[in-house]
């Protein structure tokens, strides 16, 4: 009886130390496998965006609610709406948004469960950049157990500096390590990276 | 901002034990009765600051460039919509305060800035700001903020109302360290920012609300627009239902953001409203359960009329 006790408890600690470890395994490898769709969505945002600011947000677990957030100089409007509902298609039309191709990148999205997408400012020597922020729920990270469940993709317009252990810097000569929305981003290629973190956004 | 999820359950403990306290005060109406701050228009205080054109270097605060300094100063007068808190920072509260400070009397936030940059310290209201050395040396170095990298006087600003102002919230963090910003340190919870308000504006003010609980009014929608109609209105509210960061579907019932709302309308169970907050204006489509769900404070402020100098 004490073993078989014994037995459950190594078991019930190997599945909770699988589960937590989950994320180690999703790191570049998710990258390569969803590479071409990934970077698809990023190329076409881009386009999109620079037509008129937007951001794309799934707001629910099995992806059938989509929030758009539509930038203009005085104000953002932002909208949920059902992935199939008409007021979808009004809206982006009323905002003169380029509906096929919004609704061409929601679908992928959906495809590969990515859950925002956004374009993100930020200043280095006090000048603007930008990059396109790119926020996933893979079913890898969605193990029990584990608090980071979302896989985030950076794509900047310039190559970037990283250090030997592959973390993004601020400058290379400074060695100082670059935080987007507080977190540590890893080295993809040299203008992608990517990080594991709790919050999509 | 949100602060970090770690701290929530001391929150919860501490916040049990203040609850009584923070209701009784928020509820309160509190009315300055002292009649001396001058309000001023926004003319008034751009015509203050384009006469400063140069200003020395301070040597209270080494990492702030004057100029770079003015002329956040000066988009803020020009633009006081553009103020921001900066990117997962707790300074929330201090930017809706400055919202309100920025739309009645620029020329007061003017003056003080330039006293509390050249001096540094300066006294606004019944308050007077001593800024600690470690302050000092942060404003104006801060980076990953967005905006708020470039724009050393929001810093210097934000990170002084931090340091002087403490709450329940800040008991276990009083003293700044780097990356403090967003922190425990900066959190404002809703006694604290009544109080913010009460001591450095001159205006009438009354609140409504707590940190835990939702304030106890049947119809939020028909109380909020007729208040809205006399003054400045603010928002205390749950910030994972306005802007989700995770799919997950235990949320805590706490109230974690500040925003300014500018305008409310309803057309069958549909409530529009515009707020302010982020440096910007947002619109967006709620139902009434869903807006009562999210709030749990309403404060709102007028500016004294006999003050109005436009």
């Amino acid at each position: 009886m004490m073993c078989k006790s014994k037995l459950y408890l190594i078991l019930f600690t190997a599945i909770i130390f699988c589960a937590c470890n989950s994320t180690q395994k999703i790191n570049t490898k998710y990258y390569e496998e969803n590479e071409k769709e990934l970077n698809n969505i990023e190329q076409s945002f881009k386009t999109l965006y620079t037509q008129k600011p937007f951001s794309i947000e799934f707001t629910d677990r099995s992806f059938d609610f989509v929030s758009i957030e539509i930038m203009t100089d005085s104000i953002k409007y932002i909208y949920e709406f059902g992935i199939d509902e008409t007021r979808l298609k009004d809206t982006l039309l009323k905002y003169t948004l380029n509906e096929k191709g919004i609704r061409d990148i929601i679908t992928k999205m959906r495809s590969i469960h990515c859950t925002w997408i956004n374009n993100l400012d930020y200043y280095v020597d006090e000048q603007k950049s930008s990059l396109i922020f790119i926020s996933m729920r893979p079913v890898g990270l969605s193990k029990p157990f584990t608090n980071k469940k979302y896989y985030i993709l950076t794509y900047f317009s310039q190559p970037q500096y990283f250090n030997s252990e592959g973390k993004l810097l601020v400058k290379k000569q400074r060695n100082k390590i670059r935080k987007i929305n507080g977190e540590i981003f890893w080295r993809i290629n040299d203008k992608v990276c990517y990080t594991i973190s709790a919050r999509f956004r | 901002m949100s602060f970090p999820k770690k701290y929530y359950s001391i929150f919860f403990l501490i916040s049990g034990c203040f609850l009584e306290t923070n209701i009784a005060r928020a509820s309160d109406i509190f009315r300055i009765e002292k009649d001396t701050l001058n309000a001023s228009a926004r003319q008034l205080a751009i015509a203050f600051i384009q006469k400063t054109d140069t200003l020395a270097r301070s040597s209270f605060w080494p990492n702030i460039k004057p100029a770079t300094f003015l002329e956040n100063i000066k988009l803020n007068i020009n633009k006081p919509l553009s103020i921001y808190e900066g990117v997962s920072t707790n300074f929330c509260g201090y930017a809706a305060l400055s919202y309100i400070l920025l739309h009645d009397d620029p020329l007061v936030y003017a003056k003080f800035m330039l006293e509390l940059y050249e001096h540094g310290e300066a006294i606004m209201g019944k308050v007077t700001f001593r800024p600690s050395p470690e302050i000092k040396q942060a404003a104006g170095s801060m980076k990953f903020k967005g905006k708020l990298d470039i724009r050393p006087a929001d810093q210097m600003w934000f990170l002084s109302l931090a340091d002087h102002f403490k709450g329940y919230l800040n008991l276990f963090d009083k003293h700044y360290d780097a990356g403090d910003e967003d922190k425990l340190w900066a959190s404002v919870n809703y006694a604290k920012f009544n109080r913010m308000l009460r001591e450095l504006f001159d205006e009438k003010m009354d609140a409504v609300g707590s940190d835990l609980i939702h304030p106890a009014i049947s119809d939020l929608y028909e109380y909020i627009s007729s208040k809205m109609k006399t003054g400045t209105m603010v928002l205390y509210i749950n910030n994972t239902f306005l802007y989700k960061k995770t799919h997950s579907a235990l949320k805590l019932a706490v109230p974690t953001h500040y925003i300014i709302l500018q305008n409310i309308s309803k057309a069958d169970d549909t409530i529009t409203m515009i707020y302010w907050d982020y440096g910007g204006r947002s619109l967006r489509q709620l139902t009434p359960r869903f807006l009562k769900r999210i709030t749990y404070g309403i404060t709102h402020c007028t500016k004294k009329m006999n003050d109005v100098q436009e």
